[in-house]
């Protein structure tokens, strides 16, 4: 019996296993074997083994410095305020009250959009004489080209980031807060507890495996930050958009350095399962379930 | 568990018929030409129908490629040995893959269509040839005739030096209300460097030795052409190459470099404007030349490939002069490879389409050295560094970045 179940469950799994092994684990590792050679895919057969040279040239090289400190400030200033805004729309529309489908639904739409889409729509809004500097400009505001100002063009996109990431967050707080039973509050309520005690003593701790979540999966994301650079800036000005993935994105794709390129993500990768290891000791903290 | 094997056992015939499906997929016909370009299929595909009328035994399957894809499409197709038949290959791809001995020696094969077709630089190697040039695509200046009116100057006389281009530029900007006199190029990667280099290669400047083993970058030449670059600063806008073209099309810009794309776009998008196209100027009337870009498409055929002869044949085919002509007329964005082409009726009766094939004459291919796209990097960035630092005087803006420059190139070369 139990032999035989588990040749049903690996033959229904066989179709993903398939599909993960040739295009997850295969290029996973393909990569990661690359990333210690001088592999360039126009000159396959000619790739040598380097060793570790292109993690140090990676560590030698400023522009891997510069891209990997946009990267940082990308992260650092969007994932504090997706997570705050994703929370509070959250806490706004879970109540029930006329109109709340509207506005979950309409939350949430950003989500569902192509990055590539919005990025356009992004770009023209953000253009010199678009629509938020002809807003700027009727109240007599300083009106920036905002791509193209080397101060501007990365917290313009990661405007962008968060406006477009809250929903999807939203959703996930929603289903965090809908797991909070009711009764704690009523009991609370019993109990003389304000608002902001019940917030503060129940909501967030009961929240805390959700936020955990928000945080590990959108610093992941953050990190990975690459469409909209490639509609919206190239990397400029002045290379102050250039972030870690378009950096790898160039050297693999322009320069046709894939195995620096590979090396380059590997420590892309390191460094995302260190943020995610220091979140889960922080945030996750005595019997928190990521 | 019967019952359980009776959902298993279908899905894993499915499975196992996907898996045998795929190994077992029937061999292309030999007489299947797979072709990947970059044009809309309505431009091709009456070339191809015409080719497949005259070559009763061959076929041809045409793919079409994005430019933002495209590159890395062909890159997959190169590394996993399953390339295309011919493929169109923009310039700036050409020296990495060339230098990637992927390509198809086609020496033999168009020997006898050398003296017909310009842009031979763009894919060879001493005499060796790994392809024929298809279109090419230069960069002019393009100037609004209403505006010029307006500033008070002769529309009938653009700017053919860089003092009278200043000046033009200054007299239009002073229009204000959101007018700007010059469209200064930003960091657009590939772009920034066509709309920049027409100055310094007018004013004599170079990037490479003619044998591209030293780099000529920080020279007087380059960095007077880039002081000047960065003077148009003041009488103009600094934005990105679609939101200049834009500009200029909303008849918000008095001047600026651009390609021949504008010539499509503007009869169908603004018929209204009107609009004149010059030659690049250059340094002074008695010194330099009119510079510019040139650029262009090539076909290629790869060592991988196993219709060699038969992609030869197709390409043959495409760069014959009136299939190439029905091609740049169809596309209107680029000017055919064959010279001579400006004396058709087509041309005859565009003087605006004519300026781009005189631009021709002055235009610079770029060197063929495989680190070519990142040299062409460094430049860029070393300009718009200086683009930005607008605290400096432009001379010495101008000389740091030449240096900034010099430097990169060197280091690309070393690595060679």
């Amino acid at each position: 019996m139990r032999a035989h179940s588990r040749v049903t469950s690996w033959t229904l799994l066989s179709p993903w296993v398939f599909a993960f092994g040739l295009f997850g684990l295969f290029p996973f590792l393909f990569s990661f074997a690359a990333s210690f050679t001088d592999y360039s895919p126009i000159r396959a057969s000619e790739a040598r083994f380097v060793g570790l040279a292109n993690y140090a040239r990676a560590l030698h090289e400023p522009a891997f410095w510069s891209a990997l400190s946009n990267t940082a400030l990308f992260v650092i200033g969007t994932i504090p305020f997706t997570t705050a805004l994703a929370l509070a729309l959250a806490l706004a529309v879970q109540p029930a009250f006329r109109g709340r489908t509207v506005l979950r639904v309409g939350f949430f739409v950003p989500s569902v959009v192509s990055v590539v889409v919005l990025s356009l729509v992004f770009k023209g809004l953000y253009a010199a004489d678009g629509s938020l500097n002809t807003l700027l400009r009727a109240l007599h505001l300083p009106a920036p080209d905002w791509l193209l100002d080397p101060r501007a063009a990365l917290p313009a996109i990661m405007a962008m980031d968060v406006w477009s990431a809250s929903g999807y967050y939203m959703i996930i707080f929603l289903a965090g807060l809908e797991a909070i039973p009711r009764e704690l509050y009523e009991a609370a309520r019993l109990e003389g507890a304000s608002s902001w005690d019940c917030f503060a003593h129940i909501t967030l701790p009961l929240l805390r495996p959700t936020l955990l979540f928000v945080l590990v999966v959108n610093t992941i994301r953050s990190l990975q930050i690459f469409a909209e650079v490639f509609v919206m800036t190239h990397g400029g000005p002045l290379g102050r958009t250039t972030t870690l993935v378009y950096y790898l994105y160039e050297q693999a794709f322009s320069r046709f350095n894939l195995g620096y390129a590979s090396a380059v993500a590997y420590l892309l990768f390191l460094l995302s399962l260190m943020l995610a290891w220091l979140q889960l000791k922080v945030v996750g903290g005595r019997g928190a379930k990521g | 568990m019967n019952a359980r094997w009776s959902h298993a056992a279908p899905l894993a015939c499915l499975a196992l018929a996907l898996i045998a499906g795929a190994c077992t997929r029937q061999p292309a016909r030999a007489t299947e030409i797979v072709f990947w370009q970059f044009w809309p299929a309505e431009v091709i595909t009456p070339l191809l129908e015409k080719f497949e009328a005259e070559n009763p035994g061959l076929k041809v399957r045409m793919e079409q490629l994005t430019w933002d894809s495209g590159k890395d499409k062909i890159l997959a197709a190169v590394a996993s040995g399953t390339v295309p038949d011919l493929c169109e290959l923009g310039s700036t791809y050409m020296p990495r893959f060339l230098a990637s001995r992927a390509l198809a020696d086609w020496s033999a094969g168009i020997a006898d269509l050398k003296p017909g077709i310009r842009g031979w630089e763009m894919c060879s190697i001493g005499d060796a040839n790994y392809g024929v040039p298809w279109v090419l695509g230069t960069r002019a200046l393009f100037y609004n005739k209403t505006l010029f009116a307006r500033a008070g100057l002769d529309s009938l006389h653009p700017p053919e030096t860089w003092d009278q281009l200043y000046r033009a530029a200054a007299a239009i900007q002073r229009l204000g209300h959101g007018v700007h006199g010059y469209g200064v190029s930003a960091n657009d990667r590939q772009k920034l460097f066509k709309k920049f280099m027409p100055y310094a290669w007018g004013n004599g400047g170079e990037i490479l030795s003619t044998g591209l083993d030293s780099a000529r970058f920080d020279s007087p030449e380059n960095r007077a052409a880039l002081a000047f670059y960065l003077t148009l600063r003041k009488v103009g806008t600094l934005g990105l190459q679609d939101a200049l073209d834009r500009d200029f099309k909303d008849g918000k810009l008095g001047l600026e470099i651009s390609g021949a794309w504008l010539l499509k776009q503007i009869p169908n998008e603004v018929p209204t404007l009107r609009y004149g196209v010059a030659l690049v100027p250059k340094p002074a009337t008695d010194r330099g030349t009119h510079a510019s870009f040139a650029g262009g498409e090539v076909l290629v055929g790869f060592q991988a490939s196993k219709r060699k002869e038969a992609a030869l044949r197709l390409a043959r085919f495409l760069v014959r002069p009136d299939n190439v002509e029905a091609l740049v007329e169809a596309a209107q964005s680029v000017q055919p490879a064959t010279v001579g082409a400006d004396t058709t009726a087509f041309y005859l009766a565009r003087p605006n389409q004519q300026v781009m094939i005189r631009q021709f004459e002055f235009a610079r291919f770029t060197p063929n050295h495989p680190e070519w796209d990142a040299m062409e990097a460094a430049i860029e960035d070393a300009v718009e560094k200086a683009l930005y630092d607008t605290q400096s005087p432009p001379e010495s803006s101008a000389a740091h970045a030449a240096a900034d420059a010099q430097r990169a190139i060197v280091e690309l070369l070393e690595k060679h």
